[in-house]
């Protein structure tokens, strides 16, 4: 490890090609319809920094491997962070033991995949920056959002960075690897006036270098952002409650995208007709102003990849055409049993965890619309800036929490607005898209996405929106 | 863990590295490891559809020199790479700033019976696959053979084994290890479009207190019938009851808030709150990591620190907030056994029980609403702020008359406090953060 981590998955599993042949083999022994080996080593680093000084930093290693087996529906899963090659062995059996047929498949030879794409062509890797110079960054934010106004009472400045390098190896011969880097910088920011106490949050990041420092986001600005947010919810008001005309602000409430639509259309949800989505392919779900994708290669996005991690090339996939259902994100599993194509979208939290379907950078294609004539259109309504997150059922219930906005009075943004929760529908809501703003901005790159107890990062986006009518929750 | 066989090796490994810190220029070294085992399975419609069988190993060390601190962990156990790590991490300790509250707890003279804590059932590590997998899809059967369910999210059945060895440079070093349980399964009930949905679960250390499938499936299905058709309500201010699963999620922000570490943070609204009614008599909080076979149950925390019970709130006077050592030199106080490492964790913390029958908290209410599930975020420890989605159950002169959704409900917890009118005599702890049914006051639900 004194030395730059190693491309080769060899080098930190000690173990041949043929041998993971061998187990591959193993794992097919009761008749599985397909086996797969995924290899990881990730190194992750963490400094924080809070009253005014670095408190601490940690570093982490993960290294280990997860067997699957795939039977039909069914998925026996073994992993294991003890690499000798019995501890391994025993993974594949126990992965193994879902299956009971007498027909035995036997794994091609292995054939590596080169791809000629790089989503991250980062030139300053964070994991090879120094120390003090990452100490440097945390304390440039820090002291840009303490010193922006003598309300800032507490500051918290973080920066984590990790690099990620996977192998997948299957029993239909594939071979392929992917290095992925991954940064951000956070900043919170409380401010105190009286009896009163507000934080505010901004960051940055994404799988980029250093140089994305000087280049798309300073630290001082996330610092100077963070501050400002906390500042100006110190004069919010609560919301008022109950049905209203609803504007979502660009970038940041893409969040809605997410949750209100890309789960849903996630395919194991639809292939087990738990979605609302599952018999609407091709038809209309919305307003005809709604275009949706996933696209995995963002180039720099947080949710990018060059493999997703069953080792599939990701595509950029199609979910909402002009109103009507067009798609749904994919992983192996369900591709195969819904007859579908893959997209590229099955992602693990990490080798213990048996991969899914999930979404990577999800956004609204932009509209028609200025953000200034949107806005102008409202006589009385809600202003929804910055969420701080969102949950959704597969009924299409879905719940937003609005951490600032503003209320629209004859069509200006007057007074800013805190705390408030949007509630309402899926579909309701995409039928309630009443204009679409030419303004598609992406939100923080900082935002990871729990599902089934596994973490992704992942990006979204949206341009200004308006809503005919939505449920605000306030006072 | 292997099934059924401990290795002992590791013990000497957690104290050989806190001497090779020691020898490498550490002031103070903490090493903690944790060896498990886990077993899983997913069954949906009748057919397996998830099986995880692992078992793996993960090791956490802090190291501190001249009052500066740094941390590492590593799933590789390679002597090698422990070795580079505690290195590392005395190097990068070196460019922290010196912290005049940090440091390892003092060796503590309390001793912890372990074994009286009644933390592993040697009845799960010998419960066999067969078994394993009958339990999970005998509860989905039996959700099933009721007509009002439309679909299933599955059942699942899962085990962990867990061993956990800690020693530091004071001189700690113990161990300790534990099971775990649990069943749950997920119910859809009505069409596509107008579907509803909830689970029940029950998560034990010990095999012989789990409900049974029947149990499970049954709660599920009233739970998830109880909301076929619901209705929207109008914006308004009315009494709200909070089921236990509802109390026990409003704990859950109450314990982020009395965090020892939020404290000196001063991210909480109980901030230079310690001895003032916050509250009103009907609110006795306490958290007890030494109740012997409970979910928060442990005999220290995650840095050897022996648990306790602490009184969080007596009738309504805040009493203690909950600390690690870091927190605690911070505040002054002591440390309370609540380490999760640089943040805290609760053992068992609950809402003492008052006399009343949940159902007579319901025939009490006029009209209002019961609440039953939240979504989303929206909790601010800051302001104590609440604004979420809800799901409930509307009620009109003490019956139930219908369901309703699409709402949300906001509130502020130091209100809340103020306003419980009634507390249940349904205290379960069925999860380490646990209340019974309150009755409170009034908050506003937003609707159309």
């Amino acid at each position: 490890m004194k030395n730059p981590p190693s491309l080769a998955f060899e080098d930190h599993f000690n173990i041949s090609l043929g041998d993971f042949q061998n187990i591959l083999n193993t794992a097919l022994s009761r008749g599985g319809d397909f086996s797969e080996i995924y290899l990881e080593y990730k190194i992750h680093n963490f400094i924080n920094m809070e009253e005014d000084i670095i408190k601490e930093t940690a570093e982490s290693i993960s290294l280990g491997l997860g067997i699957r087996v795939l039977s039909g529906e069914k998925t026996g899963y073994g992993y294991t962070n003890d690499l000798s090659f019995e501890k391994i062995k025993k993974a594949a059996i126990t992965a193994a033991s879902i299956a009971s047929s007498r027909t035995l498949r036997e794994a091609p030879p292995l054939s590596p995949v080169q791809y000629h794409h790089n989503f991250y062509p980062v030139q300053e890797s964070p994991h090879k920056e120094s120390l003090e110079k990452k100490i440097s960054i945390v304390k440039e934010a820090y002291h840009s959002a303490q010193n922006f106004d003598r309300k800032i009472k507490k500051v918290r400045v973080s920066f984590v960075d990790h690099i990620q390098f996977v192998t997948i190896l299957n029993s239909e011969g594939l071979k392929v690897s992917d290095v992925r880097p991954l940064m951000k910088l956070a900043c919170l920011a409380v401010a105190e006036k009286g009896d009163k106490r507000e934080a505010g949050f901004s960051g940055g990041g994404g799988r980029v270098g250093m140089e994305y420092f000087s280049a798309d986001l300073t630290p001082k600005e996330i610092g100077q952002d963070a501050a400002k947010e906390a500042l100006e919810l110190l004069e919010a008001a609560l919301p008022p409650a109950g049905e209203m005309p609803v504007v979502l602000a660009p970038g940041h409430s893409g969040v809605l995208v997410h949750e209100a639509v890309g789960h849903l259309l996630e395919a194991d949800f639809n292939r087990k007709k738990t979605s609302i989505f599952w018999n609407k392919m091709g038809k209309k779900v919305g307003s005809s102003q709604v275009t949706i994708y996933d696209d995995p290669t963002i180039p720099y996005f947080r949710g990018s990849y060059n493999i997703d991690d069953e080792g599939t090339i990701p595509k950029k996939t199609l979910l909402i055409e002009r109103g009507k259902m067009a798609g749904l994100l994919q992983d192996r599993l369900s591709a195969r049993l819904m007859r579908r194509p893959l997209t590229g979208h099955g992602r693990r939290q990490d080798y213990s965890c048996i991969p899914i379907p999930r979404m990577s950078n999800t956004y609204i294609e932009k509209g028609e619309h200025s953000p200034e004539e949107i806005v102008k259109s409202v006589k009385k309504g809600f202003y929804a800036h910055k969420f701080l997150g969102g949950q959704v059922e597969d009924s299409g219930k879905f719940t937003f929490s609005v951490s600032s906005g503003y209320l629209i009075e004859k069509g200006k943004l007057t007074a800013p607005v805190k705390q408030a929760t949007l509630i309402g529908t899926n579909i309701d809501i995409l039928k309630n898209i009443e204009m679409m703003g030419s303004d598609l901005k992406f939100g923080l790159q900082t935002g990871t996405c729990g599902k089934e107890g596994q973490a992704a990062p992942v990006v979204d986006g949206c341009p200004t929106i308006k809503i005919t009518r939505m449920t605000v929750g306030g006072q | 863990m292997e099934k059924g066989k401990m290795p002992v090796k590791l013990k000497e490994l957690a104290e050989s590295l806190v001497n090779f810190g020691k020898n490498n220029g550490a002031d103070e070294v903490e090493i903690s490891i944790l060896d498990g085992y886990e077993f899983s399975i997913d069954v949906r419609l009748g057919k397996i559809e998830n099986l995880v069988e692992a078992g793996s190993r993960s090791l956490g060390l802090r190291v501190i020199k001249d009052k500066k601190t740094a941390y590492a962990s590593s799933s590789d156990l390679s002597k090698e790479t422990l070795e580079h790590l505690v290195k590392n991490a005395i190097k990068r300790a070196n460019l922290a700033n010196p912290d005049e509250f940090s440091g390892l707890p003092a060796l503590s003279t309390k001793k912890i019976d372990i074994p009286s804590l009644k933390l592993f059932d040697p009845e799960i590590p010998k419960l066999d696959s067969k078994k394993k997998i009958a339990l999970a899809t005998e509860t989905e059967k039996i959700a099933l053979e009721d007509k009002r369910i439309t679909n299933s999210h599955g059942s699942s059945f899962e085990t962990r084994e867990i061993r956990i060895i800690f020693a530091n440079s004071n001189g700690f070093l113990e161990e300790y290890e534990q099971t775990f349980c649990g069943l749950s399964i997920g119910l859809l009930a009505g069409k596509t479009d107008n579907q509803v949905e909830d689970y029940w679960s029950s998560s034990k250390l010990h095999f012989k207190e789990l409900e049974s499938p029947e149990a499970v499936a049954k709660k599920a299905v009233e739970r998830t019938v109880r909301q076929i058709k619901p209705k929207k309500i109008k914006t308004q201010k009315v009494p709200v009851i909070f089921e236990p699963t509802m109390t026990s999620w409003l704990l859950g922000f109450l314990f982020a808030c009395v965090s020892g570490v939020s404290i000196y943070q001063k991210t909480s609204f109980l901030v230079d709150k310690l001895g003032e009614r916050i509250g009103n008599e009907r609110v006795t909080v306490n958290d007890d990591g030494l109740m012997p076979g409970r979910l928060g149950t442990r005999p220290f925390d995650a840095e050897g620190v022996p648990s306790q019970k602490t009184l969080v709130m007596d009738k309504g006077i805040l009493k203690n907030y909950l600390c690690n050592t870091y927190a605690a030199r911070k505040l002054k106080l002591k440390s309370t056994g609540s380490s999760s490492g640089t943040g805290v964790s609760p053992g068992n913390f609950y809402l003492q029980a008052g006399n009343t029958p949940p159902e007579k908290i319901i025939s009490s209410l006029e009209k209002g609403l019961i609440l039953i599930r939240t979504i989303g975020h929206g909790l601010n420890p800051v302001t104590g702020d609440i604004s979420r989605g809800a799901f409930g159950l509307w009620v009109e002169k003490g019956e139930i008359v219908y369901p309703v959704s699409e709402i949300t409900i906001s509130g502020n917890l130091g209100e809340i406090l103020n306003n419980i009118e009634m507390v249940g005599n349904d205290l379960d702890f069925r999860s380490p953060l646990s209340g019974p049914t309150i009755k409170v006051k009034e908050l506003t639900v937003a609707g159309q």
